[in-house]
């Protein structure tokens, strides 16, 4: 059995209903990702985990144990705010002490376990600081020692990353990932950067409306997405319309072109209308490039983005983005050129709404 | 650009003389009670008067109880609509700014009728129960003070985060109140206690009218009766009042309950 259930979880505030038949099991150690816009009711799923809210419909377990009738201190659960939520009156000792001593214990294992998690975010040197002496990053890491101390079973994250600049961001989500693998706590983040999730998460929520649109390993996510919307939200897609050409045969046409799917059309007649999904980055201009298909378009901009060159081409009247990777000898397309987009047919994936 | 200074030096200093010469005129007339020569008679006198010294007393301990009645009641209150009622805070901020525009003489009569000694509560059928009613006045007098300092200090420190914060470390609410919220506003609550205890100290109408020994009464009293003693008595106002501002100045100076945030 896993270890934390979310089982038909409904939610509603007034009339609007924000969380709508959220199923979701979670295995002991596992970290996982709620990935979404503004607004999707990922935080509101955090929220009722933590007991903060109650929902509306539906249990979560954790350990096979019930949590709907337990209050929010009852729980044992930590968690990590976006606005780091440390106690001003006290020092970096005793805010990671505090839930601890609310739990009355004694003095000499409050000491020894403070001292162990302020070595394990490294920061003991500054036991004796208060919070607004500190840096955003290091508020967030007394944050998460202190959400640590009292040996949670569950560990929630809500954006705490999102205040923070994009440098420290990168290493502090670094330093959450790899003390969350030395303790294997089972851990739920929130987040709307997608890069955060993909890059941290054993599995990935994403969310949308109140609902899960797909969840999956990080790489399931980005190459297979489900939806339409997963498609457009994780990772930047072009979305092309394309009609069927031979069902039998398993083409499409976009514009001109006419391009073999790998994955199976289905039940669709000569004509229909047909989305289908591509990575900028799945192509290559490059003749030898192993593509067991092709489209011609003509060139629309280029720009030069660092790292790589990103060019937008029309196809039948589909604006088509690729990215190429920056060489010393890279020449940019230029506006009107005629180019042949080499890919192959494994990387067009059929967009079901 | 240098006429606008100029002007501005002449309103500030237009500003002060306005505020401080019958300030100084006042003090000069105390030191004046002994013929040809400055003196603290005047003082002297004062502070040897039992009166005096009861009236002080009683209106001290009013302001204390005040405090602390007023606190218990404003503390709470502040709190919970921040973190479960938001929607009914203009309501609780109209009530609160009430007591400055309806007079004090109104509230006090309005009490008189509400808790005479005939009434179904007859607070003022004994001495306690009228130093209870006069308690409850200066509370609700000092209530738009009280509640801006104590609202203010909760919205620097975002009450709701940190109410979570602590119950998912396993605080109950006593705990929640007494270690993680009541310390971080106690600027506020200090600021609103100097306030209170400047009002309590020189309210005239609520004790007079209810009719206890308290200190502005006694001003009245003295000033109605004698020449140099009631100037002693208003420097001495001043110099409470005074001493409650730079208090505050300096308990907001000297927090360090700094709020963490982004």
């Amino acid at each position: 059995m896993s270890f934390l259930v979310l089982d038909n979880i409904k939610k509603s505030f007034g009339q609007t209903q924000v969380v709508k038949d959220f199923n979701m099991s979670i295995e002991k150690g596992e970290f996982v990702s709620f990935l979404g816009p503004s607004g999707c009711g990922k935080t509101t799923v955090l929220r009722m985990i933590a007991g903060f809210e109650n929902p509306s419909d539906g249990t979560i377990s954790i350990n096979g144990k019930n949590q709907n009738r337990l209050k929010t201190n009852q729980r044992n659960i930590g968690m990590v705010f976006q606005a780091y939520a440390l106690f001003p009156n006290m020092n970096v000792f005793d805010n990671v002490a505090f839930g601890l001593k609310v739990a009355g214990k004694p003095k000499e294992e409050i000491e020894t376990r403070v001292k162990e998690m302020l070595a394990l975010i490294r920061l003991d040197h500054l036991a004796d600081r208060y919070p607004y002496q500190m840096s955003g990053g290091q508020q967030q890491r007394v944050a998460l020692a202190r959400a640590l101390a009292p040996k949670p079973q569950v560990l929630l994250l809500d954006e705490p990353l999102s205040a923070l600049d994009a440098k420290i961001r990168v290493s502090l989500r670094e330093e959450i990932r790899q003390i969350q693998r030395q303790l294997g706590i089972t851990t739920v983040f929130v987040t709307h950067d997608q890069e955060e999730a993909l890059s941290i998460s054993d599995r990935i929520v994403v969310m949308n409306a109140g609902r899960a649109e797909q969840i999956g390993t990080p790489s399931e996510i980005y190459n297979r997405p489900n939806t339409r919307f997963v498609a457009s939200f994780v990772g930047t897609l072009n979305i092309i319309e394309a009609t069927v050409a031979d069902p039998s045969a398993n083409t499409v046409k976009v514009g001109d072109n006419t391009v073999r799917l790998r994955e199976p059309i289905g039940a669709l007649n000569v004509d229909d209308k047909i989305s289908i999904a591509l990575r900028p980055e799945a192509g290559s201009l490059s003749e030898s490039a192993k593509g067991d298909t092709a489209i011609v378009g003509k060139v629309i901009s280029s720009h030069f983005l660092g790292s790589v060159i990103r060019t937008k081409m029309d196809v039948g009247g589909n604006q088509i983005s690729f990215d190429m990777f920056n060489a010393p000898d890279a020449v940019l397309p230029q506006p009107g050129e005629v180019l042949t987009l080499r890919f192959s047919s494994g990387d067009f994936l059929i967009v079901r709404d | 650009m240098k006429t606008q200074k100029i002007l501005a030096w002449i309103a500030i200093a237009i500003g002060v003389i306005y505020f401080f010469v019958p300030l100084i005129g006042t003090f000069e007339f105390s030191l004046r009670m002994r013929r040809g020569e400055y003196s603290a008679d005047a003082y002297q006198s004062v502070f040897s008067d039992m009166q005096f010294r009861e009236t002080f007393g009683f209106s001290m301990v009013m302001a204390l109880l005040t405090i602390i009645f007023g606190m218990l009641l404003v503390v709470p209150t502040a709190y919970w609509v921040r973190l479960r009622l938001p929607q009914i805070r203009p309501v609780i901020e109209f009530i609160t700014l009430l007591p400055l525009v309806i007079p004090a003489i109104v509230i006090v009569f309005g009490y008189l009728r509400l808790y005479n000694s005939s009434s179904w509560i007859p607070f003022t059928g004994s001495t306690s129960g009228t130093n209870a009613l006069l308690v409850l006045s200066y509370i609700t007098l000092s209530l738009p003070y009280m509640y801006r300092a104590v609202d203010t200090a909760m919205r620097a420190i975002d009450v709701r985060t940190l109410t979570e914060a602590a119950e998912i470390l396993g605080a109950k609410w006593p705990t929640i109140m007494l270690r993680c919220i009541f310390p971080n506003v106690m600027s506020g609550v200090l600021s609103g206690a100097f306030i209170t205890f400047a009002i309590v100290m020189g309210e005239f109408t609520m004790a007079a009218l209810l009719n206890r020994p308290a200190f502005g009464p006694y001003l009245q009293l003295v000033g109605a009766n004698k020449a140099y003693e009631p100037a002693a008595l208003a420097v001495i106002a001043f110099a409470i009042t005074w001493l409650s501002m730079g208090l505050l100045q300096l308990v907001s100076r000297f927090s360090k309950m700094a709020p963490s945030r982004p």
